[in-house]
C-alpha cells in the first residue's frame, strides 16, 4: 500500500534523505526510530509535501500512485495524514471552522457529500469525548494556547475526523503525560483497521507497548539501516543506536 | 508650543486649475443660497487659487498624488447623488437646509479648522468649501436613542467630480448609528468633508464602506469633536478607488471621552489607499484607539499615518495606535508613520506597526489537512482581518463587513483588474 523507493531529498542543497526504502502493507503499523537529526521528520515532511524539501530521486507511492507530484492538500485527499511533531498555531482561525473546512474539503475531493454544521458538531463532539478533549477547546483558535499535550491530542483528533488511509505520527507521544499517552494510543488503536496503515515515529518503547507495531525500522543518516520485528525496539531501548549506526556507516 | 505641527509648504498653485476649472459654471448654476454660503465658496476658491491642491511635497501628502490623477482624467462638475434611508428623522438635505440654519451650525461650518489654517495642508477642505452645495445635516437633539441606523449612499457617476459636506451633531446623551456607502461607477472624484459634534455622553457609531470603482478617486476629510464622556466609534472599510484618502482628525474635548478609529484596507492591482489620522487629547481621562489592518496584493500602495497628540492638560490619557499589514505580493508597498506627541506626564500611550507575509507554516498546516491553497490563504487572511472586524459593535454592520471581506478574498484570485491610472 505504501511504497517508498530510493528516496533522496535535500533542504537548501543539503541532502538529508539518502536513498530511503520502506514498504508498509495495508493495515500494518510500522515504527521508525532513530537518533536525533537522522531525518525522521524530514521524511514525514517530504511525504506531506512541505515547501523547501526537494526530492532529487526516488518515489513514494500510496496505493500505486506517486504522491510526490501532488500538492499537500491533494495528498490529504488521497488519504495521507501527518500528525506534526510541532503542531502549528493559527491565531484567528477557530478549531470548529478549521475542522469543518478541512473535513469538507477532503470529503469533496473524495467525492463524498459535505457535512452540514450539525453533522460536523456531532462528529466533533464524539471524537473529542473519545480523546478527552473539552468542547471549550474547539472554540479556541487552532493550537493557540494549547499545552504541549493538548496539541498532540488535537493532532489525533484531526486524524480521527479525516479518516486517512495512511497516517504518519511524528513523535505524537512526546510531551504526553502517562494517562494522556494511553488516551492517545487508544485513539490510534481505535482507528486501526484492515485498510489503514500507520508510520509511527518515536524515541520511546513505551508508546509501542500500547500501539503494537508489526515492524520496527531504524532510520539513521537518511536511510533505513535496520528493520526487524517489535522486539527490535526493546533491543534499541537496551543498547542504543551506537552499534547499528556504526555498522551502517 | 503650537498644538499641531504647521507644515511649511511650497505651494504649487499652478495646479489650482485642476480643482477650479469647473468652478465658474458651478457657481453660476447654484445661486439660490444665502450670502454666507456664497462668501464661503469664494473664500474656498481664493484659497485654492493661492495654495492649489495638496502635492506630494507636503508631509502629510507625501504618498498621495491627487493632482496626477486629475491631470490624467478630465472630470466635469456634477451634483452629488445622495440617497438616504433608515433613520432619517433629524436629517435635512443641502443646499435647501442652508436657508434657515441655526447660528451654531452655521459657525461650525464657517469656522472649520480651515478657517484657523491650523494645518497648512487643508486644501481639500478649501476645495470642498469652493464647491459647497451638497450634503446632509443630521442634527439630533438631546436624549434620543435610535436603534435604526441612518444609511447614506453616495454614488459617483462616470467622469464627474462631486463634493459633499456632511454635518452631524448628536445632542447630549443621544445615541446614533450612521452607515455610509460609497459606490462609484467609473473614473470620478468624490471629495467629502464631514464634521461631527458629539455632546456630553453622546454616542455615535460611524461606519464607512468604500467600494468605489477601481478607477475612481476618493478623498474623505472627517473632523470630530467629542464632548465629555461621549463615545465615537469609527470603522472604515476601504476596498475601492484607484486613489483614496481617509483623513480623520479627532479632538477629545471633554473629560472621559472615548474614540475608536478602526478600519481595514483590502486593495490590489495599482490601487493606492491612504489613511491619515490625528487624535488630539485635549482633556483628561480620555481613551483613543486606532487599529488598522491592511491586506495588499499586486502593486498596491497603502499609507498609514497616525498621530496621537496629548496636550499638557490631558492627564490619564490612554492612547493606542496600531497598524498591521499583510503583503500578499512582493510588489505591494506599505508606508507607515506612527507618531506620538506627548506633553502630559501621567499617560499610557503606545504605538506599533507590522508588515509581513502570510505565515507559510500555517499555510502548510492547513493544506496538509486537505484545504486547497487558495482556500487556506483566504482563511488566514480572513483571520487576520477579523481581529479588527470583530471590534465593530453593530452586529449587522459587522456581518456586512465580513461578507465584503469574504467576497473580496474569493474574487481576489485573478482579480488584479484595478487598472490603476498611472
Ligand atoms: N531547514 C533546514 N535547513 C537545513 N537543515 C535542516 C533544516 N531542517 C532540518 N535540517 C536538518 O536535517 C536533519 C534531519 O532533521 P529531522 O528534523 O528530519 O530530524 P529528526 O530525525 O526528526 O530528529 P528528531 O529526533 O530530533 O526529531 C538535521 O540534521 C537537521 O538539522
Ligand atoms: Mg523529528
Amino acid at each position: 500500500m505504501i511504497k517508498i523507493k530510493n528516496l533522496h531529498a535535500e533542504i537548501d542543497g543539503t541532502e538529508i534523505l539518502k536513498g530511503l526504502d520502506l514498504e508498509i502493507g495495508a493495515g500494518e503499523v510500522h515504527a521508525v526510530m532513530g537518533p536525533n537529526g537522522a531525518g525522521k521528520s524530514t521524511l514525514s515532511y517530504v511525504l506531506a509535501g512541505r515547501d523547501g524539501y526537494e526530492v532529487t530521486e526516488g518515489s513514494a507511492e500510496l496505493d500505486g500512485v506517486n504522491i510526490l507530484d501532488m500538492d499537500p492538500d491533494e495528498r490529504a485527499a488521497a488519504g495521507l495524514f501527518l500528525a506534526f511533531q510541532y503542531p502549528v498555531e493559527i491565531p484567528g482561525v477557530q478549531m470548529t471552522t478549521f475542522l469543518k473546512t478541512a473535513l469538507n474539503a477532503v470529503r469533496k475531493a473524495r467525492g463524498e457529500d459535505e457535512l452540514d454544521a450539525i453533522g460536523l458538531l456531532k462528529l466533533m463532539k464524539s471524537k473529542c469525548k473519545e480523546l478527552g478533549i473539552s468542547d471549550e477547546m474547539m472554540k479556541r483558535a487552532v493550537n493557540v494556547g494549547f499545552s504541549g499535550g493538548e496539541k498532540k491530542r488535537n493532532e489525533v483528533l484531526q486524524m480521527a475526523m479525516l479518516e486517512p488511509k495512511f497516517a504518519v505520527l511524528d513523535e505524537t507521544d512526546s510531551g504526553l503525560d502517562i494517562d494522556a499517552l494511553k488516551v492517545v494510543a487508544d485513539g490510534v488503536n481505535a482507528l486501526r483497521s484492515e485498510g489503514r496503515s500507520f508510520l509511527v515515529i518515536t524515541h520511546y518503547q513505551r508508546l509501542l507497548d500500547y500501539i503494537k507495531p508489526d515492524h520496527v525500522h531504524v532510520l539513521a543518516k537518511g536511510k533505513i539501516v535496520k528493520s526487524g520485528s517489535a522486539d527490535l525496539a526493546l533491543e534499541l531501548e537496551k543498547n542504543g543506536y551506537a552499534d547499528i549506526v556504526g555498522e551502517a556507516a | 508650543m503650537s498644538a499641531v505641527t504647521k507644515f511649511t509648504a511650497r505651494y504649487k498653485a499652478d495646479n489650482a486649475d485642476l480643482a477650479l476649472s469647473e468652478w465658474d459654471s458651478f457657481n453660476a448654476e447654484h445661486t439660490q443660497v444665502p450670502d454666507w454660503v456664497s462668501a464661503l465658496r469664494k473664500r474656498g476658491f481664493d484659497k485654492v487659487i493661492q495654495q492649489g491642491l495638496p502635492t506630494t511635497k507636503l508631509e502629510r501628502f507625501k504618498y498621495f498624488n491627487l493632482p496626477a490623477y486629475l491631470k490624467k482624467n478630465e472630470l466635469i462638475y456634477a451634483k452629488a447623488d445622495i440617497v438616504l434611508d433608515g433613520f432619517t428623522e433629524y436629517v435635512r438635505v443641502l443646499p435647501e437646509a442652508l436657508n434657515d440654519l441655526s447660528e451654531e451650525l452655521k459657525s461650525t461650518i464657517i469656522l472649520s479648522p480651515v478657517g484657523e489654517d491650523k494645518y497648512g495642508d487643508m486644501m481639500l477642505w478649501d476645495t470642498a468649501n469652493a464647491y459647497f452645495n451638497d450634503g446632509v445635516i443630521l442634527d439630533v437633539p438631546a436624549d434620543k436613542s435610535v436603534d435604526k441606523p441612518l444609511n447614506i449612499t453616495i454614488t459617483g457617476h462616470g467622469n464627474t467630480a462631486t463634493t459633499t459636506r456632511n454635518i452631524i451633531r448628536i445632542g447630549d446623551h443621544s445615541e446614533v448609528t450612521i452607515v455610509e456607502y460609497h459606490i462609484s461607477s467609473n473614473v470620478s472624484w468624490h471629495n467629502n468633508v464631514t464634521q461631527i459634534l458629539l455632546g456630553k455622553g453622546a454616542r455615535l457609531k460611524h461606519y464607512r464602506i468604500q467600494e468605489n470603482n477601481k478607477n475612481s478617486a476618493y478623498t474623505g476629510n472627517t473632523h470630530v469633536q467629542i464632548g465629555q464622556n461621549a463615545y465615537y466609534e469609527a470603522f472604515t472599510l476601504t476596498k475601492g478607488s484607484a486613489l483614496s484618502r481617509n483623513q480623520v482628525h479627532v479632538e477629545l474635548q471633554g473629560a472621559g471621552a472615548e474614540c475608536f478609529v478602526n478600519g481595514i484596507n483590502m486593495i490590489s492591482g495599482k490601487q493606492q489607499g491612504d489613511t491619515t489620522i490625528t487624535v488630539e487629547h485635549q482633556a483628561p481621562n480620555c481613551i483613543s484607539k486606532q487599529n488598522y489592518r491592511s491586506v495588499m496584493d499586486g502593486q498596491a500602495v497603502c499609507t498609514f499615518q497616525g498621530k496621537v497628540h496629548v496636550h499638557e492638560i490631558a492627564q490619564k490619557t490612554d492612547g493606542y495606535q496600531l497598524s498591521n499589514t499583510l503583503l500578499l505580493s512582493p510588489t505591494a508597498t506599505m508606508n507607515t508613520k506612527p507618531e506620538l506627541e506627548i506633553y502630559a506626564d501621567d499617560v499610557k500611550c503606545s504605538h506599533g506597526a507590522t508588515a509581513g507575509n502570510l505565515d507559510k507554516e500555517a499555510l502548510f498546516y492547513l493544506q496538509s489537512r486537505g484545504i486547497p491553497e487558495a482556500e487556506a490563504r483566504a482563511l488566514l487572511i480572513k483571520a487576520f482581518l477579523e481581529e479588527v472586524i470583530e471590534q465593530i459593535t453593530d452586529e449587522a454592520v459587522r456581518e456586512q463587513v465580513e461578507l465584503i471581506a469574504e467576497k473580496w478574498l474569493i474574487l481576489r484570485t485573478g482579480d488584479n483588474d484595478g487598472e490603476g491610472w498611472l
